[in-house]
């Protein structure tokens, strides 16, 4: 299916925002793609992928607080849906199952 | 500073970038993030690096254009409107066959024209540019001032400049010579007479690109008695062009077997400087050699009939070149100029400005000189034709307005643009014009075998393969379209759907104005094409009825002989000769001379009267003839007596034209006769004085002319006849001809021909000229027949009611034909004021004009006048004879 590929700066900001539970919204998904993954990433990009993946159902999102740090600008937190989260299984699996191909002789050493 | 750093704000410039780039709903969160990035980053590296990266964040949020935007709804149907636009303008098309077809072949004609006249102006343009140094390439001019007064004004220089230029000036890189010969070239078993003979340098084949297909081509021209031939002669003299090495004769003043060591393609049309055969300038060495081992064709300040050619360095400037050289020739020359009271000059021309911009004395091919103001007239011509087809297009469209107006009003009602329908409108001007131009270029392909027939051009349809043409091409219809079809797109898309629908447009005056404006400026350009094409035929006409001062009917001049054995054993010939030929019956006289009228004069020399000092000497033409020239062209003696065979003393005296008499200083003819003069360097008596007849042609002056009497003048034979038979004459001469002159060709012609050659440039661009008034006024009135035909049909309801109460149909005619009348009245107007400035100006290039004929203009006007009335009349007679009760029931 054509809509459900998963590029593959998306799944890190899709497990990132899984592993954020509750918390995630653009700045703090931001900050945790550059910890976990040890690369500066710019906010455009965790932009464009946040709203892409909602469009394709992966994520959905809501509203939340507004601090005066962001000007008083409201929060949007995004959470993973199941088909979000069926996606992430799947890619999982798959290289679960390409992993188990190789041979095991080249990991013996 | 009282804020704190935790209410600094962003850079407003990063904040007015995100509201441009994301959607509003997208806006805010997101501005958000960034903001709260921002006041971290204050916190932690300070506020310049905060802004920094705040507007770098900004600016790569442009990656995110699109997200979250409603896309628009007629980005992806653009194809299929035009799809749209294009399948109406096919149905508009077909549905007014008439005015499309009258805007389309406008257009075509308009465009065919254009095209036509830019190949010929690109052609007139072209010459001596296929030589790969034509930049650098001059001919050396030669000019003689006696005080200010310009005395000669040459286009071929003496034999010592070229050489001379070459040792004192370092700019120089090559010269060559050319001195043109004629004579006759014989073989075994040919012999033909040949005008286009030059004796030339060995550089001659460098400086120019005449491609050499046979022989060494850096060892040709170097040995005396060579010769380089063309391919046509090899063909025409051997059969092959394989003829290296093989003789030819030259039989003229010098009799001598040439050796050939060179073949050449032929000269391409669009050269100035054209011959046929190129003879080693050693061999003219040879021949002049003096005692002490020199040659007058290398040292000769005089001679000036040697067209030369300078080749200069790259980026050698010729006016700093002319001015040098000036001091340089002073220098050497400077006491003879003094002596004699004279100047000469030796100005550098560029090759390239030969053709178009030169007309002086001893032009290579006189006759195929063109003229680069004629040039430039025409392409102002194709530039107007090409307008009045535009204007055409755009009167037309606009009077259709009323009738596209309902489409326009449903099509903006449905939520069309105003942009969109500028789109339609250009799109069909588009189609309209690229219908146009291929008819155009279907025309021209079809047409340009009769074009050059009536203008004697060579023009081909290579250029169809040319890429300049076509960008030209393509320009131009771009123009055309963008001309054409931008004011009628806007007059059109700009109309108030309401008031269209409810049919309130009627009454609006829809571009009325430049409409009429427009009708104006076409009527005006059609007027000033006709008189200026009149003009041009009656100055034509004038110079060929001209009193020339001689009789050109029945006068058979055949050419003279050039292998002669001797001066002595010719002039008994000649004798019994010339009484042979009167015994043919129909031959009246006959006259031996050096030169006949229309044949350009190359013989000078100087002349005084007898008492004045070296300082007064003139230069002045020589005309050699015998005692029947004067009787035998019936030119008129004003004063003295022709010679006569009775006084032995008359090989001591002259006979001069009015000019010389003049130039001379005499009172009047009668005064100078029986003064003496010094000529040749020996005192002559001035016997007689003829009148002014014109050697040359009726555009410039007569030159002062000495008529002196030889021996044996063996240039032409002139008869005067007093019959029509030619036929029989023509073949008893030729008989009596090689009986006396078995090894020459019998050449003949009859002199009001060969007299009138000279106006074939005039003649043909009169006749471009006439055909492009023709195109001009057609296109025009294709115009007018659209747009009065739509003034009727638009008034087809006031016609009806007008008739229904009694007005006459005439009256109706006039009515209609009223506004057209004034205009086409304003139109003479405007451009008989035009017509006479450049018309003037243009007549002032002849010696013998004609003064401004002012019925040329009323004619002209009235032409146009009446060509429009019945346009014009055609339609609004029908409309005015139709009945009433159908124009009322239309709708």
């Amino acid at each position: 299916m054509k809509g459900t590929y998963l590029g593959e700066f998306e799944e890190l900001v899709l497990l990132t925002v899984a592993s954020l539970a509750n918390e995630a919204y653009a700045v703090v998904v931001k900050k945790e793609v550059e910890k976990n993954a040890d690369r500066k990433v710019n906010i455009s990009a965790i932009h464009s992928s946040l709203y892409r993946l909602e469009d394709k159902g992966f994520l959905s999102s809501e509203f939340g607080g507004a601090t005066q740090k962001r000007g008083g600008k409201q929060k949007r937190f995004f959470k993973v849906t199941s088909a979000g989260f069926a996606t992430l299984q799947q890619s999982k699996d798959l290289k679960e199952q390409l992993w188990k191909n190789i041979p095991q002789l080249s990991f013996s050493h | 500073m009282t804020r704190s750093s935790d209410h600094s704000t962003p850079p407003r410039l990063g904040t007015y970038l995100l509201k441009k780039i994301y959607s509003e709903e997208l806006f805010g969160e997101i501005s958000g993030d960034l903001e709260e990035i921002y006041q971290e980053q204050v916190a932690e590296k300070g506020r310049f690096i905060a802004s920094c990266n705040y507007l770098v964040d900004a600016v790569l949020s442009i990656r995110n254009y699109d997200l979250r935007r409603r896309k628009k709804i007629t980005q992806n149907n653009s194809i299929a409107m035009f799809k749209n636009y294009f399948k109406i303008t096919l149905r508009t098309i077909s549905k007014n066959k008439v005015y499309s077809g009258l805007n389309i072949m406008g257009l075509a004609l308009g465009i065919a024209a254009f095209i036509f006249i830019l190949q010929y102006v690109t052609y007139e343009n072209s010459y001596d540019k296929f030589h790969s140094n034509h930049e650098n390439t001059y001919r050396v001019l030669y000019k003689v001032y006696r005080g200010e007064d310009l005395q000669i004004d040459c286009a071929a220089a003496v034999p010592r400049v070229g050489p001379f230029m070459k040792e004192k000036m370092p700019e120089v890189e090559a010269f060559a010579r050319a001195f043109p010969v004629s004579g006759v070239m014989s073989t075994d078993n040919t012999k033909f007479r040949e005008d286009r003979i030059h004796i030339a340098d060995p550089d001659f084949l460098n400086i120019f690109d005449y491609s050499v297909v046979e022989g060494d081509k850096n060892n040709l021209l170097t040995e005396p008695n060579q010769v380089v031939l063309t391919s046509e002669m090899a063909e025409k003299y051997f059969g092959s062009t394989d003829v290296i090495g093989k003789t030819i004769t030259f039989n003229s003043w010098l009799k001598l077997p040439l050796e050939i060591t060179g073949v050449t393609e032929n000269v391409p049309n669009n050269s100035h400087f054209k011959y046929d055969f190129l003879i080693s300038y050693e061999t003219l060495n040879n021949e002049t050699r003096q005692d002490d081992g020199s040659s007058n064709s290398e040292t000769a300040w005089g001679w000036y009939d040697f067209n030369t050619y300078v080749q200069l360095k790259d980026g050698a400037d010729p006016k700093a070149f002319d001015e040098k050289f000036e001091e340089v020739l002073y220098e050497e020359r400077g006491e003879i100029f003094e002596k004699y009271n004279f100047k000469a000059e030796f100005p550098l021309q560029p090759i390239t400005d030969i053709h178009l911009y030169s007309n002086l004395l001893q032009e290579s091919e006189p006759e195929e000189q063109g003229d680069g103001d004629a040039v430039f007239f025409l392409s102002i011509i194709a530039f107007f034709i090409l307008v009045i087809a535009w204007i055409n297009y755009i009167n037309l469209s606009t009077a259709r307005a009323m009738e596209r107006a309902k489409e326009v009003g449903i099509r903006k009602t449905m939520g069309a643009y105003k942009k969109q329908l500028v789109y339609q409108f250009l799109s069909e001007a588009l189609l309209l014009n690229f219908f146009a131009l291929i008819i155009g270029l279907l025309i021209v392909v079809l047409g340009i075998r009769y074009f050059n027939q009536l203008t004697n051009s060579l023009l081909s349809t290579d250029f169809l393969v040319s890429t300049e043409f076509w960008l030209t091409a393509i320009g131009v219809f771009f123009a055309g379209v963008a001309l054409s079809g931008l004011y009628p797109a806007f007059v059109l898309s700009s109309f108030k759907p309401v008031a269209v629908l409810k049919g309130k447009l009627q009454g609006q005056k829809a571009g009325k104005g430049l409409r009429r404006s427009l009708v104006t400026f076409q009527f005006a350009a059609s007027v000033t094409l006709i008189a200026g094409t009149l003009i041009v035929y009656q100055q034509l006409q004038h110079m060929n009825t001209v009193d020339l001062g001689f009789d050109m009917t029945n006068t058979l001049v055949i050419k003279g002989p050039q292998s002669l054995e001797s001066d002595s054993i010719y002039q008994t010939k000649l004798q019994t000769f010339k009484s042979q030929m009167l015994n043919i019956p129909g031959v009246d006289q006959i006259t031996a001379s050096s030169n006949v009228p229309g044949d350009e004069i190359f013989w000078t020399n100087g002349i005084r009267k007898w008492e004045d000092p070296d300082s007064q000497n003139n230069t002045i033409y020589i005309a050699g003839i015998d005692h029947d020239y004067f009787p035998t062209f019936d030119i008129k003696m004003v004063a003295g007596r022709n010679y006569d065979k009775s006084f032995t003393t008359d090989t001591g005296a002259v006979i001069l034209n009015k000019a010389a008499v003049k130039l001379l200083g005499y009172e009047s003819p009668a005064e100078a006769v029986n003064q003496k003069v010094r000529f040749w360097n020996n005192p002559k008596t001035i016997i007689g004085v003829v009148d002014d007849y014109q050697q040359m042609s009726a555009k410039s002056e007569v030159a002062p002319i000495v008529l002196p009497l030889v021996k044996a003048p063996s240039g032409f034979f002139t008869l005067s006849l007093t019959t029509d038979n030619y036929q029989q004459v023509l073949n008893q001469a030729q008989q009596t001809f090689t009986a006396f002159f078995p090894r020459d060709p019998y050449d003949y012609f009859f002199i009001d021909e060969f007299f009138n050659r000279q106006y074939a440039n005039e003649r043909t661009f009169s006749r471009v000229f006439t055909l492009f008034a023709i195109f001009g006024v057609v296109v025009a009135c294709l115009g007018l027949f659209g747009l009065s035909s739509f003034t009727a049909l638009q008034r087809t309801k006031e016609i009806g009611i007008r008739k229904a109460l009694g007005a006459s149909l005439r009256g109706i005619v006039m009515l209609l034909s009223k506004e057209f009348i004034i205009l086409i009245a304003i139109s003479n107007l405007i451009a008989w004021p035009i017509i006479y400035l450049v018309m003037e100006q243009w007549l002032d290039n002849f010696a013998t004009r004609i003064s401004m004929p002012i019925w040329v203009f009323l004619f002209a006007g009235a032409m146009v006048m009446i060509t429009a009335l019945i346009t014009v009349g055609y339609k609004t007679f029908r409309t005015a004879q139709s009945n009433p009760v159908k124009a009322l029931r239309y709708e």
